[in-house]
């Protein structure tokens, strides 16, 4: 056991505070539009040396970089309170996608773009009846008669982050309608920017349009942009999950120990850490910070040895949902009346972190999993 | 970087979880607590292995191994609840071997190492685990200080904690008799000790979340197993996350002891390791018991030995509730060094 990291890690480390020091988007900017932009920006930066994606292969504008190296790219992107690039769904989801499944051409034409934002991503899984149980979709593609090399969607797609900015959609829909739920899917690369395609905006808790409703009628996409093959759309949607639940964690756990760290220094200075009632509460913060960062570091051992995630992989999402939730809950607490009116950032903490136990994948969901694949569970009936 | 264990270490933790299964079953383990005494054999065997000496230096007859061994062992010890001295004789060899002078360390170590005698460490007043027949007891006064006391010298009393599979003893001594711990770090022996401790803690919650599974899974109501229900299934969940955070933070606290002044320092990863495996133990134990129903609350069954042994390891070397203001001290000072 040795957690000190090897020379060529310290060195990666290194170069990359370097350069965060020398390239600063400064303060974002007010409003939707604007601050996207501003992502935006800071992705092309990002991409011009090659830091967009780290993860991916050289040849494919990455780094080729190891787990660890990933790992530790997201950690000083939020040490150096960098935002995430704008495209983040098609650098972790799609792009990985794509590679596992694609085929040349389709890699060629789609992978470029995505790094250096020029063309967004989003992720059309969810629908008004089809959360948790996604497989249960009901968009669907049919072919059309007249041209038997394009199919014609029709559906409602719901919740869709970044839908308003995006290019191209991560559509998964119903192509068999005999089959049973699971293995009448199909996985297809959506054009947003056709006819038959309406994004509406839906308003959060947070009073932010982040994420939208997808209205699909009559969208057209050609047989060359089915992923991974027609009826495979389960298998090829599992990998996105996969990847959803494993990339962020180094950079969501920084946030969080850096909004902890800030929080224990505000009740230093109004002197309330001697009350034990607040400096209880902070250490167990603080405790659930470093369990979480502790067992993400242990993940990243268990892949780097052998191949495959432990358990530690399906608990850090929970464990950082949980934790997030509870600090923004005690930062109200503690800071009273103040974190309650709307343009405190505690405010917004409280709000968006209720989130954080829904997109991704519930907590139930979470623990449906770890109950069944990891723990070998009985499994009930009909139940996801 | 590396979190998992090296080739040697994972053969003495396969090892010790063989020997332990066939010699410390949950009948021996009952009827050394219903008897209230240890397995005199077991104990023997584990000083024939050099078990209590296998961190501490060879200069004073040891393995000469670090605090990473050290909770291999304890977990596993912890993990078959075994009726022993060892965790005491270990914690005060910890204590004297990182905190104590060389006088102390040449006086006493030889003898935990070999098993001769055993030792015990605790805080005045508290409850001392194997004070009565330890040979040294370190104790840690109220002011915080740790004296290194011969039992000769020590006003012990046994108790009847609820814990039976470890014997408990309050232990008061003058403070004119013994003396401190002399060496440059007193503290860093409390803190390696503390980890051990989180160690066992995270053995007991290990088993009690195995021991869970095998009952949920089996056990049917309604023609259903019942580790099927989610009000089950989830809280198995939430074991495995408690067992499994608690033991991220165990390992990096030994591993934190082990790598000195490369490391990030003992205080900040002891109590972290305290606070997440006391409170990770006690959960588990407590959700052991549940989802066992009724089962789980006799005296037959063997999950409240577990769920005994959380509690009274818990509150050995600082409750959680103490670690974590000790934490939450450390962090501030280190955040903002000017804030008194
Ligand atoms: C901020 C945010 C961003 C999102 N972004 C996207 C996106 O970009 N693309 C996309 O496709 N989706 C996105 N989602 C959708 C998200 O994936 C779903 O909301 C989520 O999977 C839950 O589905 P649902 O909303 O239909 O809730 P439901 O599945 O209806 O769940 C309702 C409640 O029932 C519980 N439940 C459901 N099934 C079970 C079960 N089997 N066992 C136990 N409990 C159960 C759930 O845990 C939940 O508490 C986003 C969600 C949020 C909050």
């Amino acid at each position: 056991m040795d957690l000190t990291f090897s020379d060529a890690e310290a060195q990666f480390r290194d170069e990359l505070r370097a350069w965060f020091e020398n390239n600063d988007p400064g303060p974002m900017p007010e409003g939707e539009d604007a601050s996207y932009a501003w992502r935006r920006d800071w992705q092309r930066r990002l991409a011009d040396d090659r830091y967009a994606a780290v993860h991916w292969p050289e040849q494919y504008g990455g780094r080729g970089a190891t787990i660890t190296q990933s790992a530790i790219f997201f950690e000083e992107l939020g040490r150096a309170r960098r935002p995430l690039p704008a495209n983040v769904l098609g650098i972790l989801l799609a792009g990985p996608t794509i590679m596992t499944f694609g085929t040349d051409e389709q890699k060629d034409r789609y992978l470029a773009p995505i790094l250096t934002a020029e063309e967004i991503w989003c992720q059309g899984f969810s629908e008004p009846d089809a959360g948790s149980d996604l497989a249960a979709l009901k968009t669907r593609a049919v072919r059309d008669p007249a041209h038997p090399d394009e199919w014609v969607v029709t559906g409602q797609k719901v919740w869709t982050s970044g839908a308003q900015h995006s290019k191209w959609c991560m559509l998964v829909a119903r192509t068999d309608f005999d089959a049973p739920k699971h293995k009448g899917l199909t996985y297809f690369l959506m054009d947003m920017e056709q006819p038959g395609v309406q994004v509406r905006p839906l308003v959060q808790i947070t009073g932010e349009p982040e994420f939208n409703e997808l209205f699909i009628e009559g969208a057209r996409i050609p047989d060359e942009n089915v992923l991974g093959g027609v009826g495979n759309g389960w298998k090829v949607a599992l990998t996105t999950l996969m990847n959803e639940r494993s990339g962020l964690a180094f950079f969501l756990q920084v946030r969080l120990r850096q909004l902890l760290d800030e929080l224990i220094e505000e009740a230093a200075e109004r002197g309330l850490l001697d009350d034990p009632v607040v400096a209880d509460k902070l250490g167990y913060l603080h405790m659930k910070a470093e369990i979480l960062r502790l067992t993400a570091y242990r993940g990243l051992t268990t892949i780097e040895k052998y191949g495959t995630p432990g358990p530690e992989g399906s608990l850090t999402k929970w464990m950082w949902s949980e934790t997030n939730q509870e600090l923004a809950q005690f930062a109200a607490d503690l800071i009273g009346p103040d974190a309650l009116t709307n343009g405190n950032r505690w405010a917004y903490e409280l709000l968006r972190s209720r989130g954080n136990t829904i997109e991704g994948g519930t907590t139930e969901i979470l623990k449906n999993i770890v109950a069944e694949r990891v723990l070998g569970l009985p499994r009930l009936k009909g139940a996801a | 970087m590396n979190f998992d264990f090296s080739e040697d270490q994972h053969e003495i933790k396969r090892t010790a979880r063989d020997l332990l299964a066939s010699r410390s079953s949950f009948a021996k383990v009952r009827e050394a607590a219903e008897s209230h005494t240890y397995d005199p054999a077991l104990w023997s065997e584990l000083v024939e292995l050099g078990w209590p000496g296998i961190a501490i230096a060879e200069e004073h007859g040891g393995q000469g191994l670090g605090a990473v061994e050290l909770a291999i062992l304890c977990e596993e010890l912890g993990y078959a609840l075994a009726a022993s001295p060892f965790l005491s004789t270990v914690l005060a060899a910890e204590a004297i071997g990182a905190g104590g002078s060389v006088e102390q360390q040449r006086q006493w170590l030889p003898g935990l190492a070999s098993g001769e005698i055993t030792g015990a460490l605790g805080a005045v007043g508290g409850l001392v685990g194997d004070a009565a027949e330890a040979a040294v007891i370190v104790l840690i006064g109220d002011d915080g200080v740790a004296r290194v006391v011969a039992r000769a010298d020590a006003d012990v009393t046994e108790v009847d904690a609820i814990d039976p599979t470890r014997r408990a003893a309050r232990v008061y001594a003058p403070p004119t008799h013994g003396e401190a711990l002399g060496g440059d770090d007193p503290q860093a022996g409390i803190d390696r000790a503390t980890i051990a401790v989180a160690a066992e803690l995270v053995g007991v919650s290990q088993r009690a979340l195995e021991m869970t599974l095998a009952y949920v899974k089996d056990r049917k109501q309604f023609d259903t197993p019942v580790g099927a229900y989610q009000a089950v299934s989830h809280k198995c969940a939430q074991m495995l996350k408690d067992t499994e955070g608690a033991r991220s933070a165990t390992y990096y606290g030994a591993w934190a002891a082990d790598a000195g002044a490369d490391g990030p320092g003992l205080p900040e990863p002891a109590s972290l390791a305290k606070a997440a495996a006391s409170d990770g133990a006690r959960d588990t134990a407590a959700n052991a018991i549940q989802a066992h129903g009724g089962i789980g609350f006799t005296w037959e069954a063997d999950v409240h030995w577990l769920y005994k042994r959380a509690q009274v390891d818990a509150a050995l070397l600082g409750t959680s509730g103490v670690h974590r203001k000790r934490l939450a001290a450390l962090v501030s000072a280190r955040l903002a060094p000017a804030v008194a």
